[in-house]
């Protein structure tokens, strides 16, 4: 039995993944769809994945080119060929720092870098919620933007409860307040902060990092050193590019517009230092490879594994690998050589969505034909071997062969199919069923489902800019009263279609927009532009900049939104023409 | 009147092999003149295991069958996906181009009945109510979809009760239910529960190793379920 099938039966014996999954993952499914209908340029997709591939095929003169803008930036720039220099280098950079707020990264999650940081006697505090949640669990995350999706409320509350945090009930939003004042605590006093970064521009040396909750946020301004660690596929171009994948980022991952926070990290602030490290560790191979070098692409947004049928019904543990659904069955087996993943690509049956809901068009399911094929020449059991082969032999010949080779197989398996739980085969149906005219009607009738629609954006994109900004939890109004603990700024550029603000420069500081009670932002009628990617003159330079949509939020307990986590508790946004509000 | 070929996948002539019945008589009424080609394989069965060299031996057994013929028709969206798009990939260069060439006279039974000149003049009539399930082959690698349901529709009589959630996978898979049976059985049993919540008990498909699958499921978990091909629903229509 292969470790996947091993895993995953244990799992549906505990109680089926998909009694949890399945309501919350198709509802994701549903909304991205609509998002990507609504928030976004029809041709968004088509120009992520240009943006990504041209990345992939670029890749070694990206990076050099981003080096260059590093040392301009001022911003430590280094390479790991290895999940051991990665953090072997951290370690270095890291120096005497001891406690380290640490948040969401895939790269960290592959190269093992909380366990082996906590190993040299670092003191490593996972500050996303979801992370820090199954961080107590100890079994990893099950999803790569929603860590602690296979935990239902009721366990997450017995989880905190034995780390010493007793919520008095299992309402997510308590929950969720309970880890976010933990994090909190934990920032009055930290060395160093670890991210992960969702893209590295190649022309400016700008890091983005996407949040929701405000802990990056944190984390790049709070304590003097912030090390972003990443992998070397993950650079882009220019912000074109950055934007194109941003675009699609969060209507893919989460069915959000953008995410509450985009960061977009320049020069370090004065006194603080910043790096990035960039890892290979078997990714210079997949490059190598045509068969899989697209699946460098990927954006990790998760598309792939809240559309797979399989991840629904094992659940993200089932893969044994940080990386899991489609994703992760074509790139663990790539990135680890040694054959510990080799079953994954079975774990599929070929169903094809994950290819069609890949924001970046990788062919996920051509790949797993690729990789199944590679497994049969070099690795595969000998029993399969022998029996493909006897199998083919009947269907190359005539025909009455193939016959009694299927008869034989239907003898063997004594008429069974494998493979229920319950009772431990199925009959296979008769070969020509009686059929009774009683089963034609219907039991009941039924109401035809609600047309989903998603509300086509209005046309003057200041109306369109006022709607979706409070539909993403803004407050937006013409004028705005001076209260104590505001953050007053203007913003450079507003988008009608995510309802975001771009602050860039002095407005863009972190430390004092987390230190404000409210954020006040002033948007300029005349500098609202339609859709993220059309943000490019303001982004120009390489400055810092911050787009905010919506005040902080998380969904990581049951996907359920609480509104409010770190920093600021409501961002208000006063639209105004020009001059007339300075 | 056309001259067509049927291709009786290999499975379909081992399972139930009435179905291919049933589709020969719906090419019939259409006013064709039909061949059998009954029981070879597509090579669908190794190839999605890996095992490429024999899917192209098996393959190729199945293309000299079906030589000399203009049309081949074939009622399984998985069949016709694996000759279409992944069959000719076995062979590099000018041998590939030809095997394409001669992939695009394969048509899969719900697509050619739909576009054929004497469709809307078949008397379908069918009184009841039923539900469609998609292969997903047929669905994603075909676009096979609309073109089913169009001919159901035209059944006089007959209430389709699309699924909620049609274009999730029911779990067959070929191999992969041998090789991870608990998986594909709780894909089949989501897939069971939405044909429930439609309060229909006939479920029809272009598929019928997707329903052999599902009725398996279905008897052992004791939901009430017949499975009927699109190819005998048509030919009861035509009765
Ligand atoms: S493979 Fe595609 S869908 Fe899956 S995580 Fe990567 S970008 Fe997203």
């Amino acid at each position: 039995m292969s470790p996947f099938r091993a895993r995953a039966r244990a799992e549906i014996e505990a109680g089926p993944p998909a009694a949890t999954l399945s309501p919350i993952l198709r509802k994701l499914v549903a909304d991205s769809r609509d998002q990507l209908s609504t928030a976004s340029p029809s041709d968004a997709r088509a120009r992520a994945q240009a943006a990504r591939a041209y990345a992939v095929d670029h890749l070694d003169e990206l990076q050099e080119q981003l080096k260059e803008s590093c040392a301009r930036q001022g911003i430590g720039y280094h390479r790991a060929a290895t999940a051991e220099e990665a953090v072997a280098l951290v370690t270095q950079l890291l120096g005497d720092a001891r406690r380290i707020a640490k948040s969401k990264s895939m790269v960290a999650e592959e190269v093992g870098l909380t366990h082996a940081l906590r190993v040299r006697g670092k003191e490593v505090l996972e500050t996303d919620i979801g992370e820090y949640i199954v961080d107590i669990e100890g079994r990893g995350p099950s999803h790569i933007t929603a860590p602690a999706l296979h935990l239902n409320r009721a366990r997450i509350r017995e989880l905190l409860a034995g780390a010493g945090e007793d919520v008095p009930d299992d309402d997510p939003v308590r929950l969720s307040r309970a880890v976010r004042d933990v994090v909190a605590e934990f920032f009055g006093e930290v060395d160093a902060g670890i991210t992960g970064a969702n893209a590295v521009i190649a022309n400016s040396g700008r890091i983005v990092i996407v949040e929701n909750e405000g802990n990056v946020s944190l984390g790049v301004s709070r304590p003097r050193l912030h090390i972003a660690i990443t992998g070397m596929e993950k650079v882009v171009a220019d912000e074109e590019a950055a934007l194109a994948v941003l675009q699609v980022l969060a209507p893919s991952a989460t069915a959000q517009p953008l995410t509450a926070y985009t960061h977009f990290l320049g020069a370090p602030d004065e006194g603080q230092e910043r790096h990035l490290v960039v890892v290979d560790n078997g990714r210079s191979e997949i490059l190598a490879d045509e068969r899989y070098r697209d699946v460098l692409r990927c954006i990790r947004c998760g598309a792939c594994m809240n559309a797979c049928p399989v991840y629904t019904a094992a659940g993200g543990l089932s893969y044994g690998s940080p990386y899991m659904g489609p994703i992760g069955a074509v790139v663990s087996p790539l990135l680890w050589r040694d054959g510990r993943h080799a079953d994954l690509p079975s774990a599929s049956s070929l169903c094809g969505r994950c290819s069609e809901v890949c924001p970046v068009g990788i062919p996920l399911h051509r790949m797993l034909l690729d990789l199944r094929a590679g497994e049969a020449e070099n690795g595969g059991s000998r029993v399969e071997k022998v029996a493909w082969k006897s199998w083919a032999a009947a269907f190359a010949g005539r025909q009455g062969r193939a016959a009694s080779w299927l008869a034989r197989l239907g003898l063997r398996a004594g008429g069974r199919l494998p493979g229920l739980p319950i009772s431990g085969s199925r009959p296979i149906p008769a070969a020509n069923p009686p059929r009774d005219p009683a089963m034609l009607v219907p039991l009941d009738s039924i109401e035809p489902e609600p047309e989903r629609a998603g509300e086509p954006l209005p046309e003057d994109v200041v109306s369109a800019f006022r709607e979706r900004a409070s539909v993403v939890g803004a407050v937006v109004v013409d004028e705005a009263e001076r209260e104590d603990g505001d953050r007053r700024v203007r913003a450079t550029a507003a988008v009608a279609s995510t309802g975001s603000v771009l602050l860039a420069g002095e407005a863009a500081a972190r430390g004092a927009l987390m230190d404000a009670r409210r954020i006040v932002v002033e948007v300029d009628e005349a500098s609202v532009v339609r859709f993220p990617q059309e943000l490019g003159p303001a982004l120009a330079g390489d400055g810092d900049a911050l787009i905010l949509t919506g005040a902080s939020r998380t969904a990581d307990i049951e996907k359920q939104i609480v509104r409010g986590i770190h920093g600021p508790q409501a961002l208000v946004v006063v639209v105004g023409s020009g001059t007339a509000q300075a | 009147m056309a001259k067509v070929a049927l291709f009786v996948p290999c499975y379909m002539a081992a399972l139930r092999p009435d179905d291919g019945g049933h589709a020969r008589r719906v090419l019939e009424r259409l006013g064709d003149e039909v061949q059998t080609i009954l029981g070879p394989c597509c090579g669908q069965p190794a190839f999605n295991s890996g095992y490429r060299s024999e899917a192209k031996s098996v393959g190729r057994a199945l293309l000299r069958a079906a030589r000399g013929h203009e049309t081949i028709v074939v009622p399984s969206g998985s069949c016709a996906s694996m000759v279409k798009h992944y069959l000719p990939g076995l062979w590099a260069g000018p041998r590939g181009a030809s095997i394409e060439r001669m992939s695009e006279r394969f048509v899969e039974f719900g697509a050619y009945v739909a576009a054929h000149p004497n469709v809307a003049a078949l008397p379908l009539r069918l009184p009841g109510a039923v539900t469609y399930h998609d292969s997903c082959h047929g669905r994603r690698e075909l676009g096979l979809t609309e073109g089913a349901v169009g001919l159901l529709e035209q059944v006089e009589g007959l209430d389709v009760r699309r699924l909620a959630y049609e274009d999730e996978c029911c779990g067959f898979g070929g191999t992969f239910t041998v090789k991870e049976p608990e998986v594909s059985v709780a894909m089949a049993r989501a897939k069971l529960e939405d044909v429930a919540s439609r309060g229909v008990r006939v479920l029809v498909s272009g598929d019928l190793s997707c329903l052999a699958h599902l009725e398996a499921t279905a008897r052992a978990t004791d939901q009430s379920l017949e499975t009927w091909t699109l190819a005998e629903l048509l030919d009861r229509a035509l009765a």
